[in-house]
Formats: C-alpha cells, sequence, structure tokens
C-alpha cells in the first residue's frame, strides 16, 4: 500500500471504529427502533389496512424504514463523530496531517455511510427471512440506497462542520430530518393525501428517494424514475462539491 | 542558502473577528536547534505554531518547513512537522496504543513500522502498562507523556512543543525535560514554546521574546540579557512586558531590607 493509501484507509478506520466501540448505541438502538417501526406499523397497522396499490402493507412499508435507516444513522454519525472531535479538539491530530482535504471529506463521509449501510442491509435481510420482501429492480434499488446513504452522509459532514455545539445537530435532526422524512411517505402513499398536501409532498425531495427505493424493492411508484435517479445523483453531487469547497477552504475546521 | 528547519518570513494573522494576531513575523530555526518561543499569554505563540502546522491559515507571508512550503506543498511540510499542542487533546474512544497507531497511519507509515514505533514509544514514555486503556482514564501526566509519544510517532524532523509542561507536577516537568534533551540529541530539532523561563533557560540554542504578534527580541539567553542590561533571562522578560518591579533581585532586596 503506498503512503496514500494507508492514510487514507486509517483515517476511515478511525470513523468505523469510533461507532464500532458503541455498537450498542450505535448499531443495536436503531435496529430495535426499525423494528418496532415494522411491528407497530407493519405487522399492528397492517392487519387493518391489508394493502396498499396491491402491495401488502408491510411490505410497503419496509422499503422506506430502510432508506430512512441508512440515511438517518449516516447522517447522525457523521454530525456527531466530526462535532465531538471538534470538541475534544482531537480532530487536529488529522488536520495537522498531510491528509488532503478530499481524503478527510471522504473518510469522515463514509464513516456513517458504512454504518448506515449495515443498519439498511441486517434490515432487509431480517425482512428477506421474516415477510419474504422481494427486489424487483435491482438496478434501481442499489444506486437510489447508495445515493441516498451517501448524500445523508454528506448532509451529516456539513452540519457536524457548521455545528458549533450539540443543540444545533440535535435540530437538524429533530425539526428538519425526522419531518421531512415522515411526511415523505414512509408510512403511506402520497396519493392517500387530500390537497393540498398531496401536492407539497412533491416539494419534498426526501419523497423521492423513498419512492425511489420503494421502486427497486417491491416495483411501485409515483415518479418518474429516471428523472429521479439523476436528480438524486445530481444533488449529492452538488452536496459532495460544496463540502470539498469548504474542507478546501479549512471552514470552521482550520483558524 | 543552507536548508532551514523552519524558515518563516512576515508571517501575518488576521482572525475574521477583526483581531491580528501576527503582525509580520520572521524566524529562521536551523536544523538542530533548540528553539524557545517566549511571551506573554495572546502574545501569538499559539497562532504561529498553529500555522506552521495547518491549523491555522496565515493571511500574509510565508513558512517553509525543511525546504517545503506549509501551503503549497503542505503534505511534504506537515508530514516534517510532529506537535504537542498546549492543550489535552487526545481521542476519547481510542486507547493509548491506537492514539499512537493511528497517528502513525494518518502519516501514511506502514502497518509494521507502526506496530514496533508503537512498542518502543510506550516503553519509552513508560506507558506499556497502559497501552489497552482508553485515553481518557488515565492520569494527567500520562496523558502528557502520551501526547508527546503521539507527536514523536511519525519520526517528525521538526517537533514543536506547545507549553509542554503547563500544570504538571516539578517530577514529570523534570522528566519531559529529559525527553526533550534526548530528542534533541538524537537529532530532531525543537520549536518550544512555555512560560516558565527556566525551562527555556535549560534547554533552549536561542530564544525569541514574542509580543503583540511580533518579534520584540532574539538571541541567547545570555545575548538578551545583555542587551536589556539585565542579569539574567527572567529578567529581560520582564523588561519586555513592562513589569521590571516583579524582579525577583528586586524582591529579595525588599524582604532583605524588611527583616
Amino acid at each position: 500500500m503506498s503512503a496514500a493509501q494507508i492514510r487514507f484507509a486509517t483515517l476511515w478506520r478511525r470513523e468505523v471504529s469510533r461507532f464500532m466501540k458503541i455498537k450498542k448505541q450505535t448499531l443495536g438502538g436503531p435496529l430495535l427502533e426499525t423494528f418496532l417501526y415494522i411491528t407497530v406499523f407493519g405487522a399492528a397497522l397492517g392487519s387493518r389496512i391489508k394493502e396498499l396499490h396491491g402491495i401488502e402493507y408491510v411490505l410497503f412499508v419496509i422499503p422506506g424504514l430502510v432508506m430512512m435507516s441508512w440515511a438517518t444513522n449516516a447522517f447522525t454519525n457523521n454530525s456527531s463523530s466530526i462535532l465531538q472531535q471538534k470538541f475534544q479538539g482531537a480532530i487536529h491530530d488529522q488536520l495537522s496531517s498531510p491528509a488532503s482535504p478530499l481524503e478527510l471529506l471522504l473518510a469522515f463521509s463514509l464513516g456513517g455511510f458504512v454504518r448506515g449501510g449495515m443498519v439498511a442491509i441486517i434490515t432487509c435481510v431480517v425482512a428477506f427471512v421474516l415477510v419474504g420482501l422481494p427486489v424487483d429492480h435491482v438496478l434501481v434499488l442499489i444506486p437510489a440506497l447508495f445515493l441516498v446513504g451517501f448524500f445523508f452522509s454528506q448532509l451529516g459532514v456539513l452540519i457536524g462542520v457548521r455545528a458549533e455545539q450539540f443543540d444545533d445537530v440535535a435540530f437538524a435532526q429533530t425539526f428538519v430530518l425526522t419531518p421531512l422524512i415522515f411526511l415523505g411517505g414512509v408510512f403511506y402513499s402520497a396519493t392517500l393525501l387530500p390537497q393540498p398536501w398531496q401536492t407539497l409532498t412533491h416539494f419534498n425531495p426526501i419523497f423521492y428517494m423513498i419512492s425511489l427505493v420503494r421502486y427497486g424493492f417491491v416495483g411501485y411508484s409515483e415518479i418518474s424514475i429516471p428523472l429521479s435517479l439523476l436528480a438524486l445523483t445530481g444533488a449529492t453531487a452538488a452536496l459532495f462539491l460544496f463540502n470539498l469547497r469548504l474542507f478546501s477552504q479549512g471552514y470552521k475546521l482550520r483558524a | 542558502m543552507a536548508e532551514k528547519a523552519l524558515h518563516i518570513v512576515d508571517l501575518a494573522k488576521r482572525y475574521p473577528t477583526g483581531v491580528e494576531a501576527l503582525k509580520g513575523v520572521s524566524v529562521d530555526i536551523e536544523p538542530g536547534e533548540i528553539y524557545g518561543l517566549l511571551g506573554p499569554n495572546g502574545a501569538g505563540k499559539s497562532t504561529l505554531i498553529h500555522c506552521t502546522t495547518g491549523l491555522a491559515q496565515p493571511t500574509g507571508g510565508s513558512i517553509e518547513i525543511f525546504g517545503h512550503d506549509a501551503i503549497h506543498d503542505y503534505a511534504g511540510a506537515r508530514q516534517a512537522v510532529g506537535l504537542a499542542p498546549q492543550e489535552v487533546n487526545l481521542d476519547w474512544f481510542l486507547t493509548a496504543e491506537e492514539t499512537l497507531d493511528f497517528h502513525g497511519g494518518y502519516f501514511g507509515m506502514p502497518k509494521r513500522d507502526r506496530r514496533e514505533r508503537t512498542k518502543e514509544l510506550l516503553e519509552t514514555f513508560s506507558l506499556t502498562a497502559k497501552a489497552d486503556e482508553r485515553t481518557r482514564t488515565l492520569s494527567g501526566g500520562m496523558k502528557r507523556r502520551l501526547i508527546l509519544a503521539r507527536a514523536l510517532m511519525h519520526r517528525p524532523r521538526l517537533l514543536i512543543l506547545d507549553e509542554p509542561t503547563a500544570g504538571v507536577d516539578i517530577e514529570l516537568r523534570l522528566e519531559l525535560w529529559h525527553y526533550v534533551q534526548k530528542i534533541n540529541d538524537e537529532g530532531t530539532t525543537i520549536l518550544l514554546t512555555t512560560h516558565y523561563l527556566e525551562e527555556a533557560d535549560q534547554l533552549c540554542n536561542r530564544i525569541a521574546f514574542i509580543a503583540g504578534g511580533e518579534i520584540a527580541a532574539e538571541g541567547t539567553s545570555d545575548s538578551l540579557a545583555e542587551r536589556f542590561g539585565v542579569a539574567n533571562l527572567e529578567d529581560a522578560y520582564l523588561e519586555l512586558v513592562g513589569r521590571k518591579e516583579l524582579s525577583r533581585s528586586h524582591v529579595e532586596g525588599i524582604e532583605e531590607i524588611s527583616l
């Protein structure tokens, strides 16, 4: 391995080792939460709702939960990790190393990406075994999930870098991210909503992410798949380039 | 011109708040020297160090570390520097061993080299028994030693010690002086900031006084005393900061009269 490869692997290993050392909180908690959602919304509510657009309700809900778990874990991990390291000053060890802005950004991003991916994949495997979750369009599902995971990893990095106190991270998660995810149609179809909520839902970017993932799993969609994939790719690339610019400028990282 | 360990020319740093921490500082440190930077709190010592290590971005001037420009060739420059900061900034999630191993990785050291160097440094700094302990459980003295070991992990040619003995007991202070002398004897150039004039007097080949973001005077301990027309480094420093009434010779004289 070259020095640059060793450096990047170590930066990334540090991020993964952080959440693995507290895995009851970082993996166990989110998994329990996801299975509680499946139980309450899928099994309990599902016994009354039965089907949505010809799809068993529990199968309609699970894709949204998979997307939600990858998104929220990627976001929470990266924002918390960066803010904690800023508070401790420990981030100076990485910042004073020869690592480039790109290496630092990718390493900080991939910690949350991997954690979110682990929660999402375990959820999928359990859902395959217990309720026979199908995969109708794997070529849409995989890029969609990867883009969602990477988008929220970038968002977590951005909030972590900008944040000056834990309240800033909690605000973004509680008052912005969670409402957008819940109102994006994790538990219901937007077509069931009365106006103007149905139209307003189309202004929520997370609605398109959930729809893409749902299409990948169960083949149901209310949106244009190619256009949504393109928009998600564009948004992810734009956010990544924005973060790279901040890292290159040393924004709130280097005085 | 022979390559300098640290070559700083007209370094300026103005923070976004408008505070001008450095106003055109120039410093040259020769390879193998122990160079002391003395000055009151807020004089610009830490800002100079942060600019040198990439933790702050200069607004003017240039910095070269063993010929590597700190901005345009930051990777080469940072590879040559080890920093033991003033504040204990250890990662709570890591053990003592991991702290050294990860640091070595950030600087591109291969696994086998990291393992051997980690073992060697844990032994040198009497931390072997604490190798698997998380850093937050270590005593204050152990944390200080670990920070110094971490700075040395990638074998830097220039070691920067930002107030390494602030708040430590006498035993550890003397122990750290011993380490610093040993590291220097092995060929590492050292930039040391301190508030303890005795420390600078004992360890440094040359000393600079920094005040208000500018280098006020530079030289050996004796030449600084001579320049200010006083008996020792401490009195020269007190002259610089305008508090010569605090001179020990002055205070001791008063005590003699009152007795």
